[in-house]
C-alpha cells in the first residue's frame, strides 16, 4: 500500500512457512487446502510479510529470498550519528547506548544542539540574584532551530566540551545531583545524620540505593543459610534432620538469642535503602498547570525521547544522541553472510551485498492507455496520478518482467480469478507463461544480428490484445497484458450470506490489489562442477526454480 | 569443557576468548546451544555483551519497554499505533493528511486486550515481533544472538496470549530461557517492600493487586481506566468543538454520525489527556481544610486559596488542534477536564449501590479490596500503597483516591456490612454497646480498631504493656526484625514494574516460572504443570548447581510451570 500507485510488493517465503505451520498445528484437516490457498494481501497479517523489492536480500546458497525477518544480524561497529566517532563495544556496557561526547539533541524539537558561550549581553549579576547559578556558568547548549537553550532549564556549563560529564552532575534548575557514593561518604563522616528527605531521592538514586540494599540483604541471607544451618529454622537447608528437629523443638537452643542476620530479607526502611514515600499534595503542580497552560507542558512525543517523564517543558533535558550500528547479515538457515558493510563509519560501501534485485525479476506495472498527462521533466520525481478506476469497467495494464540473471528464465504466473477480500474484482492474465531472455551484455546484444528478435515475432501480438501472446519483448524484458474489472464498492451489492461484513470501508480497502504467484525456472551453471571440463556444458548446467507471491497494486476504485 | 575446547581456542578471536569465562561455570547446558558457539567463533565485537546480559521486557497493553537487567530505566519505550502496522516501505505516516479514526479507535493502539474473542493472535505476534525487533536494533543495539529474557507482564494475561508471546520470543528471537515476572510483584520490588497494595491505573482497566511477601494475594479490577477516560474526554472535546463553530461544523456533524469517524485524532486526544488532565481534591478534604482555615485565621493562605479557587473557576487553556479540518484552536476550561476525570474514576453523582462489580469507582474498589483481605495482610498492605500505570500521572488523582478512601474508612470503618440498616444501628445510641466501636470516635489513623474488637484489644495490650505478653516477648527474642509500619495509609513511590524486573534479573533471583526453549518447543503450554506441583526448593537447588540463574538443559527438569499465569 505504498502511496505511489501502481506498485509491486513481494512476500518473503519465510512468513508463508510459519503460516503453514500454524495452520497444520491448529487443524490438520486443512492441510490439503493449504496448497491451493491463495495469498490474501488484504489480511492484516500480510502487512508484516510484504516488502518492496529493494528491501529484500537473497541467499545464494539456499537460493531463497531473505527478508529482514529471516536474517541474523551481527553488529560490525557502533558509532554516533552526529560526531561519527566509533564507540568501542566495551564502552557500551559501561556507558549505555548514547553518545558520551558532547552530542545532544534539543528536547523540544530534536535538532542538534551546540554548546556556545553565553551572550555577553546577559548580565551575570542577574543570574546570581536568581540563586540558581551562583558560580556563573559561561556556556550553554543552544538549539539552532527553535532557539531553545539549556539556560532555560537552569543548566550552564563551565567548559564547552565534556558536556556529558558536566550534565550528569546537574539537575534541571542547576541543583547538584546527589549520587549514592556521596551519601555513603556522608554517612561515613557523621553516622548520626538523618537520611536524606524523600524529595531529594530521584529515580537514579533510588535505583542505586535499592540495588545496594538488596545486594547486602542477599549477602546476609546467604551467609545465614550456609554458615548457620542448625540455628536457622531450616528454611533452605537440605539437611532433613535439622528440619525435623526444628519442627518439634522450634529452635535448637531455646534460651539463646539468635545471633547474626535473619534468614528472611527485610524490606527497605529509609531513603538510604531506597524507600520513598510519595508526596501526595500535587496542588502546586495543578496550580502551575493552570497558570501556564498548554504551551508549557511537555508533549507525549517529547516525553518519549526522555528517560524520565516530565509534565512541564522545564523538566525536559537535552537528549544525548542515540548510537547507531552497522550490521552484517547472515542467512538464518545456512549462516552464510549475505550483507556486510565496510567497517569504517564514514564509508557507505558494502563488502558483500546480495540484494534480491539482482536475482529475481523486477516487476513493474503501468496502464496500457495512460490518461494522466506526463509529468514535466522539471518535476520528475513526481509520479503521474491516474484517475480512480470506474467499477465494472475493464482496464488493461502492462506488466513488465525484467530479468537480472545471465540466464534466460521461464516465468509462470498464476492469479486467482477474483481478488480476495470483500470486494472481489475480476482478473485475467492474458499470457501466463513466457520466457525472458538473459541479461547479456549490452554490447553483445548490439553486435549480434537483429534477426533473433524477429524470430520470435510470431508469439508476439501485433499491438492487439490477444490471449496467450506477450505484448512486447526486449533484450532482457517481457511485457504482458493484465485485464482487470474492478468491483463495485457498494456494500449492498454483495451476495446475501450469513457472514456479510457490512462495516464501513476500511483504510485502503478501495485499492485494487492483485495477488500473483510467480514461479521462475532457469538453468544455471552448476556450482559443484566449476572445475569440470568446459566441454561438458550440458551436463554442468542445473535446473533451478524459485516461486513466491507478489502483490500488484493497480489503482483506487472510484467510490460511487 | 576446558579440555575439549583447548585446541579450538587457537583460532578464536580475542573477543571469544574473553567471553568464555563469562559463560558461567561449565554446566551441561552452556555448550549445548549450537547457535552461540558458531556465533562466537566468528568474533563479532558484541560477543562480550551477549552472554551475561539479560534483556528485560515489559509488555503493557499500549507500551512495550525493553532494556538490560541492571539498568535503572528501560532503554526503549515503544508505543503501539496504526502507523506502525503499515507495510515496510510505506511512508504515509509522514505525510499529511492523516486519516480519521473510526469510532472504535482503541484496538489499533493496543498490543493486546484481555478479551481474546476478536483478537488475531497471529497479528499480535507479528506486531510484537516488529516492535521488539525495532527496540532491539535501534535502542538496545544488540544483534540477533540468543539472549535470556525476563518478561514482566500482568498476571491476568490469558494463557493463549502468553503462548503467542512465548512462541514469538522463542522462535523469532531464540531466547534460551524466559522467566516470567508479575508486574505487580516487580512494582513492589522496585519500591523496596515485600508486601504492597499495587493500584495499577492502566489503560484497559484499573487493577488493584495486593502483594504479600512477594506473592499476589488478591486481585480486583474495574473498567475505569485510561480507555474510558479518553473516550469521555473525546466526547467533551467534541462538544466543545461544536460549540465553538456551530455553523461550519453542522454539516460535518451529520457526516460524523454517518461515517462514524472521529473529528480529533487519537494521538491528539491522548496528548491532551496526558498534558492537561487533573483531578479535583476530595470533597471531604476540602471541607476539612476550610474548617481548619476558619479556625486559624491566616490572611495569606486564604487569599492564596481564593486565587486558586478563581483559577479553578475561570481557568481556560488554548489547545491547538491539527487533526480537524481546518486546524483550529480549542479553548478548554480546566473545570471541564476535572469533571471528566471525576466522572470517569469516581462518578460521585451516582448512588454507590448502583455500580456493578466491574465498574466500581476507584476508591470503592480499593476499599472493597482491602476489606476482603485478611486482617494482617490488610494492615501491612494499606501502609504500602503503590500507584503505577499511565493514569497515575494525572495530577491530584492519587491524593483524591487516598482521601476518599480515608473518608470511607472514617465513616464505615472496616465493617463488611453497609447500608441503611447498619447506619441506623450505629447511630442508635441505645443499641451501642461499646463507645470505641463508634465510627466517629476513632481517628483516621487507626481505622482497624473500628472493625474488629479482638484487634483493638490485642493492640491495646501491646501498646501499654509490651513486656507482659509472653508470646510477643518470645517472638521478639528470636526475631530481631524491625517493627513494620502497619495500620495506616502510606503511599510509596515505586520505580515501576520494568525496573523491578531489571532488579530481579540483576540480582539473579530465580523466578517461579522459568521456561526453557527446548522444553517449550517440545511441549508448548500443555506441558506446564500447576504451580503447586513444582518443588521450588529442588528448582532452586538445581539452579544453584547449574550456575546461578539458568537452569540445566536436557532432561533435568521434569516439571515446569507458568506460575501465576495458570495451566491448561
Amino acid at each position: 500500500m505504498a502511496p505511489v500507485i501502481p506498485y509491486t510488493y513481494i512476500q518473503c517465503p519465510c512468513s508463508d512457512n510459519s503460516a503453514h505451520d500454524n495452520a497444520n498445528d491448529t487443524h490438520s484437516q486443512d492441510s490439503v487446502d493449504d496448497d491451493e490457498r491463495t495469498f490474501d494481501p488484504r489480511a492484516p497479517r500480510s502487512n508484516y510479510s510484504l516488502y518492496p523489492l529493494e528491501y529484500l536480500l537473497y541467499c545464494e546458497d539456499c537460493q531463497q529470498i531473505r527478508c529482514p525477518r529471516c536474517v541474523n544480524e551481527e553488529v560490525v561497529t557502533y558509532y554516533c550519528p552526529h560526531c561519527l566517532f566509533e564507540v568501542p563495544s566495551s564502552n557500551l556496557r559501561s556507558e549505555g547506548n548514547r553518545c558520551t561526547r558532547s552530542c545532544y539533541q534539543c528536547p523540544v524539537c530534536i535538532s542538534p544542539l551546540q554548546s556556545m558561550s553565553m551572550t555577553p549581553s546577559q548580565d551575570p549579576s542577574h543570574l546570581n540574584a536568581d540563586g540558581t547559578a551562583s558560580q556563573a556558568g559561561t556556556y550553554a547548549l543552544f538549539c539552532q532551530y527553535c532557539n531553545w537553550s539549556s539556560s532555560e532549564i537552569g543548566i550552564e556549563f563551565d567548559r564547552p566540551s565534556g558536556i556529558h560529564a558536566q550534565l550528569a552532575k546537574v539537575k534541571n534548575g542547576g541543583e547538584h545531583k546527589i549520587t549514592a557514593k556521596e551519601i555513603k561518604e556522608k554517612r561515613k563522616e557523621n553516622p548520626d545524620e538523618p537520611p536524606i528527605p524523600d524529595e531529594q531521592l530521584d529515580a537514579d538514586l533510588q535505583f542505586s540505593t535499592l540495588k545496594s540494599f538488596y545486594q547486602t540483604q542477599l549477602a546476609d541471607t546467604n551467609t545465614a543459610v550456609t554458615g548457620m544451618q542448625f540455628d536457622s529454622v531450616g528454611f533452605s537447608s537440605p539437611a532433613a534432620l535439622s528440619r525435623i528437629m526444628s519442627l518439634y523443638t522450634g529452635h535448637g537452643h531455646p534460651g539463646r538469642k539468635r545471633q547474626g542476620p535473619s534468614d528472611v530479607m527485610r524490606e527497605a526502611l529509609t531513603t538510604e535503602e531506597g524507600l520513598k514515600t510519595v508526596d501526595l499534595d500535587e496542588s502546586m503542580a495543578i496550580k502551575k498547570l493552570q497558570q501556564l497552560g498548554w504551551d508549557e507542558t511537555a508533549s507525549t512525543q517529547q516525553n518519549l525521547e526522555q528517560t524520565e517523564v516530565s509534565r512541564f517543558q522545564d523538566g525536559l533535558r537535552p537528549i544525548p544522541y542515540l548510537l547507531r550500528t552497522k550490521r552484517s547479515k547472515r542467512c538464518s538457515v545456512c549462516r552464510h553472510i549475505i550483507s556486510k558493510p565496510e567497517n569504517k563509519v564514514q564509508s557507505t560501501r558494502f563488502k558483500i551485498r546480495l540484494v534480491a534485485k539482482s536475482y529475481i525479476p523486477n516487476i513493474t506495472i503501468r496502464p496500457l492507455n495512460p490518461t494522466a498527462p506526463p509529468v514535466p521533466t522539471t518535476s520528475r520525481p513526481q509520479h503521474p496520478e491516474e484517475p480512480s478506476l470506474e467499477p465494472l469497467k475493464p482496464y488493461h495494464y502492462i506488466v513488465t518482467f525484467k530479468n537480472p540473471l545471465f540466464d534466460s528464465i521461464k516465468v509462470t504466473l498464476a492469479t486467482p480469478n477474483t481478488t480476495p477480500g470483500r470486494f472481489s474484482s475480476k482478473v485475467t492474465v492474458l499470457c501466463p507463461q513466457f520466457e525472458v531472455d538473459a541479461n547479456t551484455d549490452m554490447w553483445d546484444d548490439a553486435l549480434k544480428d537483429d534477426g533473433r528478435d524477429r524470430r520470435r515475432k510470431g508469439e508476439e501480438s501485433n499491438g492487439q490484445l490477444e490471449a496467450g501472446k506477450i505484448w512486447e519483448r526486449g533484450r532482457n524484458w517481457v511485457s504482458i497484458v493484465l485485464e482487470v474489472v474492478p468491483a463495485s464498492l457498494r456494500l449492498n451489492n454483495q451476495e446475501p450470506g450469513a457472514d456479510v461484513d457490512k462495516s464501513p470501508l476500511k483504510e485502503d480497502e478501495d485499492v485494487l490489489e492483485i495477488p500473483m504467484f510467480v514461479r521462475m525456472e532457469w538453468e544455471a551453471d552448476s556450482q559443484q562442477d566449476v572445475g569440470a571440463a568446459p566441454g561438458k556444458d550440458r551436463d554442468g548446467r542445473e535446473k533451478r526454480e524459485l516461486a513466491y507471491w507478489c502483490v500488484l497494486g493497480v489503482g483506487r476504485i472510484h467510490h460511487d | 569443557m576446558a579440555s575439549g575446547a583447548g585446541p579450538a581456542l587457537a583460532h578464536r578471536s580475542v573477543a571469544s576468548i574473553r567471553s568464555a569465562p563469562l559463560q558461567g561455570p561449565p554446566g551441561p547446558s552452556t555448550p549445548h546451544t549450537p547457535n552461540r558457539n558458531i556465533a562466537s567463533a566468528y568474533g563479532s565485537p558484541s560477543t562480550i555483551r551477549a552472554d551475561d546480559d539479560v534483556v528485560v521486557l515489559e509488555l503493557g497493553s499500549r507500551h512495550i519497554r525493553a532494556g538490560f537487567a541492571g539498568d535503572s530505566s528501560p532503554k526503549a519505550t515503544r508505543q503501539c499505533g496504526p502507523e506502525d502496522q503499515r507495510r515496510v516501505g510505506d511512508f504515509r505516516s509522514w505525510q499529511a493528511p492523516r486519516r480519521h479514526a473510526g469510532l472504535d479507535w482503541a484496538p489499533e493502539h493496543e498490543f493486546w486486550r484481555y478479551d481474546l474473542r476478536d483478537v488475531d493472535l497471529g497479528l499480535c505476534q507479528d506486531n510484537l515481533e516488529r516492535v521488539v525487533r525495532d527496540a532491539f536494533t535501534k535502542y538496545l543495539l544488540i544483534d540477533s544472538r540468543p539472549r535470556r529474557l525476563g518478561l514482566v507482564l500482568d498476571s491476568a494475561v490469558p494463557v493463549p496470549l502468553l503462548t503467542a508471546v512465548l512462541d514469538t520470543m522463542f522462535n523469532r528471537f531464540q531466547s534460551p530461557t524466559i522467566s516470567l515476572m508479575a508486574s505487580s510483584v516487580t512494582a513492589a520490588v522496585s519500591a523496596g517492600v515485600r508486601s504492597a497494595l499495587v493500584i495499577d491505573l492502566g489503560w484497559a482497566e484499573t487493577v488493584v493487586t495486593s502483594v504479600y511477601e512477594y506473592r499476589e494475594v488478591k486481585c480486583t479490577r474495574s473498567v475505569r481506566g485510561g480507555r474510558l477516560l479518553l473516550d469521555a474526554l473525546y466526547k467533551t472535546l467534541h462538544s466543545l468543538l461544536r460549540e465553538n463553530n456551530p455553523d461550519s461544523d453542522s454539516d460535518d456533524d451529520d457526516d460524523d454520525d454517518d461515517d462514524e469517524s472521529r473529528t480529533i485524532s487519537f494521538d491528539e486526544c491522548d496528548d491532551i489527556l496526558r498534558r492537561l488532565m487533573w483531578c479535583r481534591p476530595s470533597a471531604s478534604k476540602s471541607s476539612q481544610r476550610e474548617s481548619t482555615q476558619l479556625e486559624t485565621v491566616e490572611e495569606q493562605d486564604e487569599s492564596e486559596a481564593e486565587s486558586l479557587q478563581d483559577v479553578l473557576q475561570v481557568g481556560v487553556t488554548n489547545v491547538p488542534i491539527n487533526s480537524t479540518n481546518p486546524p483550529s484552536t480549542l479553548e478548554i476550561p480546566f473545570e471541564k477536564l476535572a469533571e471528566v476525570c471525576d466522572d470517569t474514576f469516581f462518578d460521585p453523582s451516582v448512588e454507590q449501590a448502583t455500580f456493578d462489580d466491574h465498574e466500581l469507582p476507584i476508591h470503592l474498589l480499593v476499599y472493597q479490596h482491602l476489606l476482603q483481605l485478611p486482617l494482617d495482610v490488610r494492615a501491612i498492605c494499606m501502609s504500602r500503597i503503590i500507584f503505577t500505570g499511565g493514569c497515575s500521572n494525572i495530577l491530584g488523582l492519587k491524593q483524591r483516591i487516598i482521601d476518599d478512601l480515608k473518608a470511607i474508612v472514617n465513616k464505615r470503618g472496616w465493617a463488611p456490612v453497609a447500608g441503611k440498616g447498619v447506619d441506623q444501628l450505629r447511630n442508635n445510641p441505645k443499641l451501642q454497646r461499646r463507645p470505641s466501636g463508634s465510627p466517629t470516635g476513632d481517628g483516621p489513623t487507626s481505622p482497624s480498631e473500628a472493625g474488629d474488637d479482638q484487634e483493638t484489644a490485642s493492640r491495646g495490650a501491646a501498646d501499654t504493656s509490651h513486656e507482659h505478653d509472653p508470646i510477643e516477648a518470645k517472638v521478639a527474642r528470636y526475631r530481631e526484625a524491625p517493627p513494620q509500619v502497619h495500620g495506616q495509609f502510606r503511599v510509596l513511590h515505586s520505580l515501576g514494574s520494568w525496573t523491578g524486573g531489571s532488579l530481579l534479573c540483576q540480582l539473579k533471583m530465580p523466578a517461579m516460572a522459568i521456561i526453557d526453549r527446548d522444553v517449550w518447543l517440545q511441549q508448548g503450554a500443555n506441558g506446564a504443570s500447576r504451580p503447586s506441583d513444582i518443588d521450588v526448593k529442588a528448582q532452586q537447588r538445581q539452579s544453584v548447581t547449574t550456575g546461578g540463574y539458568a537452569r540445566g538443559g536436557g532432561g533435568h527438569h521434569t516439571n515446569w510451570t507458568l506460575g501465576a499465569w495458570g495451566y491448561l
